[in-house]
């Protein structure tokens, strides 16, 4: 299984896969990649996969905390609902956001009824629209790890912090926060990690204007069939997210906390 | 003050409430709009049935439908085989201690697993095809498989196996006739859930089949790009009940799967 990932590095030195291998071992495809162009196309990504995971982790937080400690008999069904666009396909997930953000879908409709605006607004083909959608594709893998770290938590413990003179904004942070940061990390890096290589959302929604790292490595494999220069992008691609993992790790460690204290 | 706790006891539930809307509501749509009479996506003209019937009659989509199927199907069966030769005949410590291996396939971006899995391909010449397509589908089919299969056959008393082996079997004959039958909800379990995972992959598929081999979520991507027909809708809500379906059978058999 891990043949071929030792196998893509050993291409990205290649100059052209089609020769005798041992004769065209390079560096060229690395200094070609030493340029801004691709630091922006990097640097994007990232922002899309960090602010993806960050509003991610906001909007799961609550819902998780909502799922296991204030509702008791519709927690199944909740969860249920929840898991069901976990398994669904993701293209037809992404899919069904054009019927509400196309020029006469349901978003500019509701928004012309109120009257906020006058006239369609163009929401498709935007950084917004992106941003949205992944969002909310990406949203049951953040609650699934918070969901399960919080329901180990002993109910007990809200009682002593309080009674120990916490208020709830101190029992929030300093214990249920804590104690629920295993989850809120397994769940950051499944977002952040397909996120950081996502191609098919800012293609399909995006309108393709923008490059992505996946949208990059899609190109040059399918189109151009530059595999080799597409092994080392990839490469690369690969240490900068495992960089930003680690930083990202540490971040949050720093914020939320380790369940040991 | 008494009001303001008021408003902030409700807005919790409020704000799930939203969440739950925002998620459902685009999928909400989609399933309404495929029993649309008309091609209009944004104007309602009377239910239909028509394009369900159109769906079964495009050989297009029936054809990536069957090459779908095959592809769930041996990746199925291939990874559980070996899956379960992995947890039977490799060492348990060797196994715990390499588990996390199967985890790495998961962990990488599925682009970069695609990919790879690209370049190693076409290194060799290995012309992309349906058999790629299989090989790169069993691969990650194994990393769900493996450890699922591994924690139950951990719970397994090692005195079964011992007494089995006492009794005059073959390593074969326990294997067969012990072991499967013992992991038989863990095999079932896991075959369903590499199904839909396969079933429902796309970027793998997009990088690992060639030009000439068309999966159902490819079809589905290269219909969109080139401007959705309502044959989309009916496609994506039948996909949608499959996958409702299974979670049902995931809840009601209280199948654990890694994730959560």
């Amino acid at each position: 299984m891990y043949v071929p990932f030792v196998f893509i590095i050993f291409v990205s030195f290649l100059k052209d896969i089609d020769y005798s291998v041992w004769a065209n071992f390079s560096l060229q495809n690395y200094s070609q990649l030493f340029s801004s162009v691709y630091f922006i196309i990097w640097g994007r990504s990232l922002a899309l996969a960090s602010v993806t995971a960050v509003l991610c982790l906001a909007i799961a937080y609550p819902i998780a905390y909502f799922l296991v400690f204030r509702v008791a008999r519709l927690r199944n069904i909740l969860l249920f609902l929840l898991v069901l666009p976990f398994w669904a396909n993701f293209l037809v997930q992404v899919y069904a956001w054009f019927f509400v953000l196309e020029r006469g879908g349901i978003l500019n409709s509701a928004l012309l009824k109120i009257g906020i605006i006058s006239e369609p607004l163009r929401i498709l083909n935007t950084q917004f629209s992106v941003y949205l959608v992944m969002l909310f594709c990406f949203l049951p893998f953040m609650v699934m790890p918070i969901y399960s770290s919080m329901e180990g938590i002993n109910k007990s413990v809200f009682e002593a912090s309080f009674d120990l003179g916490a208020n709830r904004w101190q029992t929030l942070t300093r214990v249920v926060m804590p104690l629920s940061s295993s989850g809120i990390r397994t769940g950051f890096f499944l977002v952040f990690i397909p996120s950081f290589g996502e191609f098919v959302v800012p293609l399909l929604l995006g309108g393709g204007k923008n490059m992505y790292a996946g949208s990059l490595i899609s190109f040059l494999f399918l189109e151009t069939k530059s595999i080799e220069w597409g092994a080392a992008f990839t490469c690369l691609s690969g240490i900068v997210l495992i960089i930003a993992v680690f930083v990202f790790n540490w971040l949050l460690k720093k914020v939320f906390g380790t369940d040991r204290g | 003050m008494k009001a303001v706790r008021k408003v902030a006891s409700y807005s919790l539930p409020v704000f799930v409430f939203f969440a739950y809307l925002f998620m459902y509501v685009p999928i909400i749509v989609l399933v309404f709009y495929s029993f649309n009479g008309g091609q209009s996506s944004h104007q309602w003209q009377g239910f239909s049935l028509i394009w369900y019937r159109e769906l079964f009659s495009s050989v297009e989509i029936l054809d990536a439908l069957r090459n779908s199927l095959i592809v769930a199907f041996s990746s199925v069966a291939l990874s559980i085989v070996m899956g379960l030769f992995f947890v039977f005949y490799s060492s348990k410590n060797i196994l715990q201690k390499f588990l996390f291996a199967f985890y790495g396939s998961l962990a990488a971006p599925e682009v970069v697993l695609a990919v790879v899995l690209l370049s190693f391909f076409s290194f060799f010449s290995v012309p992309l095809g349906l058999t790629t397509l299989i090989a790169a589908h069993t691969l990650v089919a194994l990393s769900y498989v493996t450890p699922i299969l591994y924690s139950s056959f951990k719970n397994i008393n090692v005195s079964i196996t011992e007494a089995s082996l006492d009794l005059g079997a073959t390593e074969w004959q326990t294997f067969k006739k012990i072991i499967v039958p013992l992991l038989s909800p863990a095999i079932m379990g896991a075959a369903l859930l590499v199904f839909i995972v396969s079933f429902d992959d796309f970027i793998l598929s997009f990088f690992c089949s060639g030009p000439s081999t068309m999966t159902l979520p490819m079809y589905i991507f290269a219909t969109i790009r080139s401007g959705a027909t309502p044959v989309i809708n009916a496609l994506s809500t039948l996909l949608l009940i499959m996958s409702s379906l299974v979670v049902l059978v995931f809840t009601l058999f209280r199948v654990r799967t890694r994730v959560f």
